[in-house]
């Protein structure tokens, strides 16, 4: 090494000193390799915690989707035929309060929820239609009944 | 050729149906538009809610690229692989029954209400009926025409087909009293598109389920405009508490091809028969192939959720415009409310020299269907670009 290129502090260095600066200088290196691996780690997880939960995403779609058909289940398959009951008169809903106030009540609750869920909304999504939409004061029993008990 | 060139001939050959924007759009991508200039625009409008994975998704294209190389029609006399997979596509995210494919949304409205028809017919109904709300928008064949009390009302059309009639909008009890023994149908919309982005309150959903129930009458959705993840699902009744018995697809579900859909549930599914409707072009390789690819992007819980935040960044930050009365909708679905003496037609004039498509459904209503792909930088551009244009106009 040219002594003359060294900045003037190293000049008049001892060999000691010089191996100590060595030293410092490998473990400085060695400690940005090392920040550099566990960037690189983070970022690999992250991207395998991404991919679980899409999978996990579409996992619980399907899943949901068989509980609405369960809720919901599609008649026997028959070929069409004439459906020729007698035509009633609607019936008349002067018993019932307000009619265009009225809540979707609990089956209709459990279908929004379902449906919701199917769509891929998020718990709390569903809580807080269910509880501002639905009038639903509590509706934990119901989200863990399709969705599953929150852990 | 120029502009003003194109509008010539436009004025020699073309019908004059359309009041065209005086843009010639020549390149797409994403939620950007390029005019023959080369100028640069964020699309707001979708092309009315159809290119909702954005313009030119590469997907979409290589789908449409691959099938249209392979085969392109064989019409509905034989069988292709994709119309049977989109059918199943459908039906298991939705209704669970069987699907008729059409062209346009309006030709989905008319098999819904064939078989709405029919149905009411098997159950001895002799003169059917079918209720909608007045300002709903089905379509412009005549069967959806009769639908969609605005236009019906244009003398100069008629007649209409008899059996339709309409309620006030969102009058739960005026639908309730409008359906009887002869009701076939309710045929709506979730949420009023082309009136202005109106949704529909749930005790009127509700309302009408119930009043079907109750006569043995169809309840059809028309999910057009709404439909394949538009509201943040991928239909808009999956965030309501009911569940129609037919729903009609259109719009979005091609990606830009033309490609319309009826959907039902299993029993509503059974009513047409061989010779009963059809269709040459419908459920052709290359439009399946499209809404094959659209659904993949789109039927994904990841990016639903993702419409459901840039909804709600898009809303609040043009609620908290000035010159802004309401936001209202749902997703990616949203009518502006514009202040007294702000004229949405104006507005969508200014906003398209200031690079940036939206749609003026009223003259108090911008509408915004923009790309369900568009990101969060994008809305901040289209809410400071409308900010700006509002200000103009209010100065």
């Amino acid at each position: 090494m040219n002594a003359s290129k060294l900045p003037p502090e190293r000049r008049d260095s001892d060999p000691v000193s010089e191996a100590a600066e060595r030293l410092a200088e490998i473990v400085r290196a060695a400690e940005r390799a090392a920040a550099s691996v566990i960037d690189d780690a983070e970022r690999q997880a992250q991207s395998r915690i991404d991919e679980a939960q899409e999978r996990a995403d579409r996992i619980a779609a399907e899943r949901l989707r068989a509980i609405a058909d369960e809720l919901d289940p599609p008649p026997a398959e028959e070929g069409w035929r004439p459906q020729l009951r007698t035509v009633e008169s609607v019936p008349e809903h002067a018993d019932e309060g307000e009619p265009s106030k009225r809540r979707a009540g609990e089956a209709g609750a459990r279908l929004l929820a379902t449906q919701m869920a199917v769509s891929g909304a998020s718990r709390k999504e569903i809580e807080n239609r269910l509880r501002n939409g639905a009038g639903i004061e509590d509706p934990t029993s119901l989200l863990d009944a399709i969705l599953g008990p929150e852990e | 050729m120029n502009l003003t060139e194109l509008q010539g001939l436009e004025e020699r050959y073309l019908m004059r149906t359309y009041r065209r924007g005086e843009v010639e759009f020549v390149r797409g991508e994403g939620a950007l538009l390029w005019d023959s200039d080369g100028n640069e625009y964020l699309d707001l409008l979708a092309g009315i809610s159809v290119c909702s994975v954005g313009h030119c998704h590469p997907d979409v294209v290589e789908a449409v690229r691959e099938q249209a190389g392979r085969l392109m029609h064989t019409s509905n006399l034989f069988y292709t692989e994709r119309m049977v997979r989109l059918a199943e596509r459908l039906s298991d995210s939705s209704l669970g029954g069987r699907v008729f494919f059409a062209n346009s949304g309006t030709e989905a409205n008319e098999c819904a209400i064939k078989i709405a028809r029919k149905h009411a017919h098997g159950r001895g109904v002799s003169a059917p009926t079918i209720v909608s709300f007045e300002r709903d928008f089905h379509g412009r064949t005549y069967g959806s025409l009769s639908a969609t009390p605005g236009l019906a009302a244009n003398p100069a059309l008629g007649p209409m087909l008899e059996g339709f009639r309409s309620v006030p909008f969102d009058d739960a009890d005026a639908l309730r009293d409008a359906v009887d023994g002869q009701t076939a149908a309710v045929l709506i919309e979730p949420i009023q598109g082309e009136a202005g982005i109106y949704p529909l309150g749930e005790d009127s959903l509700l309302a009408a389920r119930e009043a079907c129930d109750a006569a043995g009458a169809l309840l059809i959705l028309d999910e057009i405009q709404t439909g394949i993840g538009r509201t943040g699902s991928l239909w808009a009744y999956q965030q309501t508490p009911v569940r129609p018995d037919v729903l009609t697809s259109a719009k979005a579900l091609g990606g830009g091809m033309a490609i319309g859909a009826c959907i039902t549930d299993p029993d509503a599914g059974s009513v047409l028969e061989p010779g009963d409707h059809g269709s040459t072009f419908a459920g052709g390789p290359v439009a399946s192939a499209a809404a094959l690819a659209v659904l993949d992007i789109v039927d994904d819980p990841a990016m639903l959720r993702a419409v459901r935040d840039r909804g709600r960044r898009l809303s609040e930050g043009l609620g908290g415009l000035d010159g802004v009365r309401e936001v209202r909708g749902r997703g990616l679905m949203i009518g502006v409310g514009l202040e007294d003496g702000l004229d949405s037609a104006a507005i969508t004039a200014d906003l398209l020299e200031r690079g940036a498509v939206v749609n003026a459904p009223e003259p108090r209503t911008i509408r915004l269907l923009p790309p369900l792909t568009i990101d969060d930088s994008q809305i901040d551009r289209a809410v400071a670009l409308i900010g700006e244009s509002l200000l103009s106009y209010r100065a």
